[in-house]
């Protein structure tokens, strides 16, 4: 088992380094705008442009930055380790940027994980049991609609009726744990919410659809033959062995999510690492662009060794030795 | 032009205003502008981003929300009155004890400091002579990154731009604390306008010489003006390694702005200050912003530009519109055309495309009157003291709709491109224009006007649609040789038509990369084959000795010498169709008692506006 979670950490660190010159080729070798032009002002001089050029270190061979880029990485920069650089907007160090906004996005990948696996696997379970009952379409009616609502229509208008015209939530903005649990929860639910509404409907429909394919198995045949109470059937069970594709997909989904969530960070003005993404790009700031494709990929691929570990777990039948 | 903050992603989309003569004034508040406001409370903004372009240091910020920070922050030896209109156009003493009249023929120019007047803290001591001339040392450091510095370079004497940290400059003398004398290279009729600009605010050296590299400043900026960043007086600055960024300023989150203990109201008159503090912060969603206005959660709106469903739903309501203002911001919209390209490499198209297109059908794209002022010609009609308004319009048509007959008769007159003598453009040349655009509204809705009436004097224009640094970064390389654009605007850094004409008409600021020059209007041989494009057989009009001789004319010779110039421009250069002298709109909530507008950075006035809220920093 050891080997085989050392030999995924290995790849993990080969995927994220060509994740890394793949983004560093595209934004930095094929930009659509030249970044020292762009800070230049509006009538520059030749003289300021190599003088911002030379600032943001882009005078160099691009395969020398690149190198420079990753033993910063590695090893850490003037401000610390990792080193991911310096913002062309703010000029400042990208990582102290990451950090303080990994916080806040952490904050409502993890809560809206839990809204959505609280949701969505009971409605799945419940589906499961009595398929084609009216809980069964009342419960995948509400799924089919959370797939379907694009989550800034839903934020727009969850703040437009619980903050805007009901007061009964608070309005957009990130207030951290510190000024009060209460107000920071406050806050959060409703984002939390949003994007949990999309995830539960996914989350609802494969628990039910694994659920129901369990249910059938032999190996449910058999506890129940043994004289195991219903729920232990299917707790123990159906719902273990139907929790796979879950686990599966609660990795990538939350890795992706850590990641940065663009649309409901941008809507509830969440100052995470998605919205950081989206100002970044709109200011054409290459390291803060490369640093936030970074700890995505970084956190997709950990989600991903993650699940394989657990499936170990989860399935008898998996043995990584 | 400095820039404006799209929305970023908006970005930054400047919106644009308008002329200020012809002016609409500022619809007046339904909770009524108070005549003797009560200082007091916060005034509370969001914007979309920051999107600074230097980091807030002002020697290199070159954005308009920043400078509109920086007068509530700074003081520079003359200043506006930062309210709208003309009035707000006219330079008043600020650090200087007055306006002085330049000697030596207009080369020498002499200020004397008023007394008592001192830096906040975390600095808390006198400003001097020298603490102006070391603005100008960090200008003239390429380090420092400077992004407006060719207003000073080669016009004062010794400052060409070096690449070693700042030092002295020999056209700077300060022969006492009191007193900063300026020598010229030439005369120049808006240098005190150039001194007007923050970057030449006094900065105290101490502070500064801390951070060697362009935008370290900005998170320390030590205060002359009324108000400061909310935690300078908590800076040590004993030394460099103490120096920690003050709290009340993160550029992604917020930029907290208090009284400045250190400043006195009675060396101030152009100022009012009514509120205890300025609190801005980020967010993202602009309907948001808009929505917390409504809601009294903010007071104001800031740069940000409204989206059309709130700005009807302010329109239509009797209740909600006087909180809705329109300002002139003496910007200019226009459809550009390469006058070193083919068709339009022949004054009698360029007239032509004048002629026909709907520039009332393009206004309407933007969402109507309240965006703005038809456009007649180039500079906005503030800026020439009103003596050159709508009433003049070499294009004139009827609603301004264009005159299909009068651009055909004009096409007419080209041998070249209509050499059957239909009105219509008959050669390949007229066919696939390219036409550079934004990828998004109001840009892309004007998009299909201008295809379809260039089309009817058979121009056919294939339009590519960019992100909108991309477009513009495509449109000022002289080497893509585009030929026609409609992604771009134009705003001037101070009202004088000068901040027009030097970097959208002249020779000089034709730059291989980055040209403001977009048309190459007075594009030389040499520069078309320097950059690898084909120089036109007729050549290319100048209009560089009109400029440099409005440039050294002052006063009312001035202003005639720049109207004269913008009607050589528009009837026999043509490099534009101009079709909007934009606004801004601003929205506010019922807490502001008092609503300004400052005509110099074309957004709300923070020095000059009230509340009556109680909120606190």
């Amino acid at each position: 088992m050891m080997r085989y979670i050392v030999r995924r950490v290995l790849w993990m660190i080969v995927v994220v380094l060509l994740i890394t010159l793949f983004t560093y080729v595209i934004f930095f070798v094929m930009p659509p705008v030249n970044p020292a032009v762009a800070f230049a002002g509006r009538a520059p001089t030749k003289q300021l442009i190599a003088e911002v050029t030379r600032l943001f270190g882009l005078n160099k061979p691009v395969w020398e930055q690149y190198v420079l880029f990753v033993k910063h990485l590695f090893l850490g920069d003037r401000w610390g380790w990792p080193g991911l650089g310096f913002s062309f907007t703010t000029r400042s160090s990208v990582r102290s940027i990451i950090g303080s906004r990994l916080i806040v996005t952490a904050q409502l990948a993890i809560g809206a994980a839990l809204v959505w696996l609280a949701i969505g696997i009971p409605i799945g379970i419940l589906s499961a049991l009595k398929p084609r009952s009216l809980t069964d379409r009342v419960t995948m009616g509400i799924a089919l609609f959370g797939v379907s609502a694009p989550a800034f229509w839903l934020g727009l208008m969850a703040l437009w009726l619980f903050w805007f015209k009901l007061h009964v939530a608070a309005g957009s903005g990130y207030v951290s744990i510190g000024v009060g649990f209460f107000t920071w929860l406050n806050h959060m639910l409703m984002p939390w919410f949003v994007l949990a509404f999309l995830f539960a409907a996914f989350y609802a429909r494969i628990s039910r659809a694994g659920l129901i394919e369990a249910m059938n198995e032999d190996f449910v045949r058999t506890a129940r033959a043994k004289g195991l109470p219903e729920w232990q059937v299917v707790v123990k069970h159906g719902l273990r062995a139907s929790l796979t594709p879950v686990v599966t997909m609660l990795g990538m989904d939350l890795g992706g999510l850590l990641g940065g969530a663009v649309i409901t960070e941008t809507v509830f003005n969440l100052q995470g690492i998605g919205l950081y993404a989206v100002q970044s790009i709109g200011n054409g700031d290459l390291p803060a662009i490369l640093a936030v494709t970074l700890v995505a990929s970084f956190f997709v691929t950990l989600g991903n060794l993650l699940v394989d570990i657990l499936y170990a777990f989860l399935d008898p039948r998996i043995r990584y030795s | 032009m400095r820039t404006k903050r799209p929305a970023i992603v908006g970005l930054i989309a400047t919106l644009a205003l308008v002329g200020a003569a012809c002016s609409k004034t500022s619809t007046p508040l339904s909770g009524g502008s108070s005549s003797t406001p009560t200082p007091g409370g916060v005034y509370r903004t969001a914007i979309n981003s920051f999107g600074f372009t230097d980091g807030f240091d002002p020697t290199g910020e070159y954005l308009s929300t920043s400078w509109e920070f920086y007068q509530a922050m700074l003081r520079t030896l003359v200043t506006y009155r930062h309210v709208a209109g003309v009035a707000g156009t006219q330079l008043v003493p600020d650090l200087a004890t007055s306006v002085p009249t330049p000697t030596n023929g207009g080369l020498t120019y002499t200020f004397h400091l008023k007394p008592g007047v001192m830096f906040g803290p975390p600095v808390s001591r006198p400003i001097t002579s020298k603490d102006i001339a070391y603005a100008f040392e960090r200008i003239d450091s390429t380090p420092e990154a400077a992004q407006y510095a060719f207003y000073y370079d080669g016009t004062i004497v010794g400052m060409h731009q070096h690449a070693g940290p700042p030092a002295p400059i020999s056209g700077i003398q300060t022969p006492n604390p009191t007193t900063i004398v300026f020598h010229l290279t030439k005369p120049t009729g808006d240098f005190l306008y150039r001194l007007a600009l923050d970057a030449t605010a006094p900065i105290p050296q101490e502070v500064a010489k801390c951070f060697p590299t362009a935008g370290g400043y900005g998170r320390d900026i030590v205060s002359s003006g009324p108000y400061m960043i909310q935690g300078a007086n908590q800076v040590n600055i004993s030394s460099c390694s103490t120096i920690k960024p003050m709290s009340g300023f993160d550029p992604s989150s917020h930029l907290y702005l208090v009284r400045n203990p250190d400043y006195k109201q009675s060396t101030d008159t152009a100022r009012s200050n009514y509120v205890n503090g300025i609190s801005v912060t980020i967010d993202s969603n602009v309907s948001d912003i808009f929505n917390k206005v409504q809601s009294g959660t903010l007071d104001g709106t800031l740069g940000t530009q409204p989206p059309l469903t709130v700005l009807s739903q302010y329109q239509s309501s009797s209740s909600l519109r006087p909180l809705l203002h329109s300002d002139p911001n003496n910007a200019i919209w226009y459809l550009g055309m390469n006058l070193a390209t083919p068709p339009f490499n022949d004054v009698h198209v360029r007239q032509a495309v004048n002629d026909v297109i709907d520039k009332a059908a393009l206004v309407k794209a933007w969402g109507g009157s309240v965006y703005g002022q038809i456009a007649t010609s180039i500079t906005p009609p503030l800026l020439l003291g009103n003596q050159l308004t709508q009433s003049y319009d070499p294009y004139a048509t009827p609603g301004f709709a264009g005159d299909l007959a009068k651009a055909k008769a004009a096409m007419m007159l080209s041998k070249t491109y209509d050499p059957k003598h239909d009105g219509m453009c008959d050669v390949a040349a007229c066919k696939n224009v390219l036409m550079i655009n934004r990828n998004y509204a109001p840009w892309s809705t004007m998009e299909p006007i201008v295809v379809q009436d260039l089309a009817q004097i058979g121009i056919q224009v294939v339009p590519r649609e960019l992100e909108t640094g991309a477009s513009y970064q495509t449109i000022e390389t002289v080497k893509n040789d585009v030929p026609l654009y409609l992604n771009a605007g134009w705003g001037p850094d101070y009202p004088d038509p000068y901040t027009f004409a030097q970097p959208l008409f002249s020779t000089s600021s034709i730059v291989p990369v980055g040209t403001p020059n977009n048309s190459l209007v007075g594009l030389t041989a040499a520069q078309a084959r320097a950059d690898g494009i084909p120089y036109p057989a007729g050549g290319v009009p100048s209009v560089d000795p009109q400029i440099n001789h409005c440039e050294g004319l002052s006063g009312s010779a001035r202003l005639s010498c720049w109207v004269g110039f913008n009607k050589t421009v528009m009837q026999s250069v043509v490099p534009f169709v101009p079709y909007l002298w934009s606004n801004e709109i601003t929205v506010v909530a019922p807490s502001v008692t008092r609503y300004a507008f400052d005509q110099f950075t074309g957004i709300v006035s923070l020095t000059q506006l009230a509340v009556n809220n109680n909120a606190t920093l």
